[in-house]
């Protein structure tokens, strides 16, 4: 039986890339206002992981249930994934995440531009927000693209390695946000290597290894990763 | 020099037909180059251009010289390699390009064999190069209808193609599935490549699309600056190569693209960005001495 501010459900989820399986038997609940990290070597299954939540993959069997809107889920993928000389600056990405109640067709108002104004000095951003994307560094970058989440007001947000590539300055505001938007409800699932910053940051932690996952807590991986707690 | 510029224009019923023609284009037809850029899909619409071919050549087969039964065959022509490329490509996992490649060659060996089997050499090269002079009411109405129609759909789809343009899973995560979009816009160039093959032919219309684009990049950053400036080297190419080939007594369709080919070319040694000349000018200053940050 889910709690009732369970935002997310993973029911012996499967998930498979082509032929091979990847992940058996994923179980899970993702409650509002708490932060996951998203633990395991590479090619254990993380970003499958994240693809099956997001609806990019069919599950082999399983399922995902997920009670937040598409419109209020985020995903903010790795800076690779974007294409960095799209001629669009700071203030266009962060006002792009007007899209659940704007659209493709609804002209931004003077409340939107005053929030998108709000976001982008919370994140340090105003001096920059003229500036083409392909001319930021990869962390001014990461906070527009998480600027772009704020304005969303996303209730689930999956993260994939936000602080790789970001100097020390951005994790720490990176990390103030994300703690203030758990604060304010939102489930947020995060891809992280770094234990630091998964002891900081994170209320659990879902292990992957071998197509399988292990949920701890920041404390107990951090001591003995092989013995954790399972919670789920 | 305004006896030079406007007496065509005013003396001539064709050339003010063809300079209708040619600005309606050059209204719509640079925009979606522009997309096409950014999308690292350039060479798409140059295959896209020759993939129309077939259909072409049915619907002259079948009606003679009529833009409407020739353009209607080539956009259907269009849409199925497209279409089928686009599914090849879905079902196997090979990247979209290569199954448009392999599409549009097929589709223009058989344009050609089918235009050869029946016509002349003259009327392939009619198909292949277009006359812009020879533009009579009923394919202007037809032009200025598909950029009508043209404009109209990418001011609707403008937001969407820009969203999915930079991060295509910001869309999905949306619920939007880019597929349709990026259908749509396929569908746009096709209908702008039928529409100007009968001023440009087949193999050029393509460069009214894409030249002002790729112009346009060594001069702007923004891409609202990108699609103007890309409408405004269209129409200067338009207008210009239309005037000069009434007065050189050359074809209208090359010399509107190599107007086009020309501006491109300046623009990539003198543009304000990326150019050769930026490159060179943009030389590495020395650090300012501590005391004078202040």
């Amino acid at each position: 039986m889910d709690e009732p501010n369970t935002l997310l459900t993973l029911e012996s989820l499967s998930l498979a890339q082509g032929n091979r399986m990847v992940l058996e038997g994923i179980d899970g609940h993702f409650e509002a206002g708490t932060i996951t990290a998203l633990v395991g070597a590479n090619g254990a299954g993380k970003s499958t992981l994240v693809q099956g939540i997001m609806g990019e993959l069919r599950p082999v069997s399983g399922r995902v249930d997920c009670r937040v809107p598409n419109a209020r889920r985020a995903w903010l993928p790795q800076q690779l994934a974007l294409d960095l000389t799209f001629p669009m600056s700071v203030e266009e990405l962060v006002m792009s995440g007007c899209w659940p109640t704007h659209g493709s067709f609804k002209r931004y108002g003077p409340t939107e531009y005053r929030r998108g104004q709000a976001v982008m000095q919370r994140l340090g951003l105003q001096a920059f927000e003229h500036r083409p994307l392909g001319e930021l560094s990869g962390g001014q970058r990461q906070r527009a693209l998480l600027g772009r989440t704020l304005m969303q007001e996303a209730q689930l947000l999956l993260l994939d390695e936000p602080f790789a590539n970001v100097d020390a300055a951005t994790v720490e505001v990176l990390i103030e946000v994300l703690q203030d938007m758990a604060a304010k409800g939102a489930a947020i699932i995060i891809v992280l290597h770094d234990h630091d910053q998964m002891t900081r940051l994170a209320d659990r932690i879902l292990h992957l290894e071998r197509g399988h996952g292990t949920w701890s807590t920041p404390a107990r991986v951090g001591g003995s990763p092989s013995t954790a707690e399972t919670l789920a | 020099m305004i006896d030079w510029l406007f007496s065509p224009l005013i003396d001539f019923g064709f050339m003010r037909r063809a300079l209708v023609a040619g600005l309606a284009l050059s209204l719509v037809a640079p925009p979606l180059g522009v997309f096409l850029t950014l999308r690292g899909m350039s060479l798409v619409g140059d295959a896209m251009a020759h993939a129309v071919l077939p259909g072409v050549a049915v619907g002259f087969l079948l009606a003679g010289f009529s833009l409407p039964a020739m353009s209607f065959g080539g956009l259907i022509a269009g849409l199925l390699v497209a279409g089928l490329a686009g599914s090849v490509s879905r079902l196997t996992g090979h990247r979209e390009d290569s199954a448009i490649a392999s599409f549009y060659l097929i589709s223009l060996a058989a344009g050609v064999m089918l235009i050869s089997m029946r016509g002349s050499s003259v009327d392939l090269t009619h198909v292949l190069f277009g006359s812009i002079l020879a533009v009579d009411s009923t394919a202007l109405w037809l032009i200025v209808s598909v950029s009508s129609l043209t404009l109209i759909v990418l001011a609707a789809i403008f937001r969407i193609l820009v969203v999915e343009c930079l991060d295509p899973l910001f869309l999905r995560g949306q619920g939007i599935r880019g597929g349709a979009v990026h259908g749509l816009f396929l569908g746009l160039m096709v209908l702008n490549l039928t529409a100007g093959f009968q001023t440009l032919g087949t193999l050029m219309a393509v460069g009214l699309m894409m030249l002002p684009a790729t112009a346009a990049r060594f001069w702007s950053k923004r891409l609202e600056g990108l699609m103007g400036l890309a409408i405004a080297i269209g129409m200067i190419s338009s207008v210009g190569g239309l005037l000069l080939s009434y007065h050189a007594g050359l074809p209208s369709g090359p010399c509107i693209i190599l107007l086009a080919g020309i501006i491109y070319l300046f623009s990539a040694l003198f543009g304000r960005y990326h150019s050769v000349f930026a490159r060179w000018r943009r030389r590495v200053q020395p650090m300012l001495p501590p005391d004078a940050h202040g």
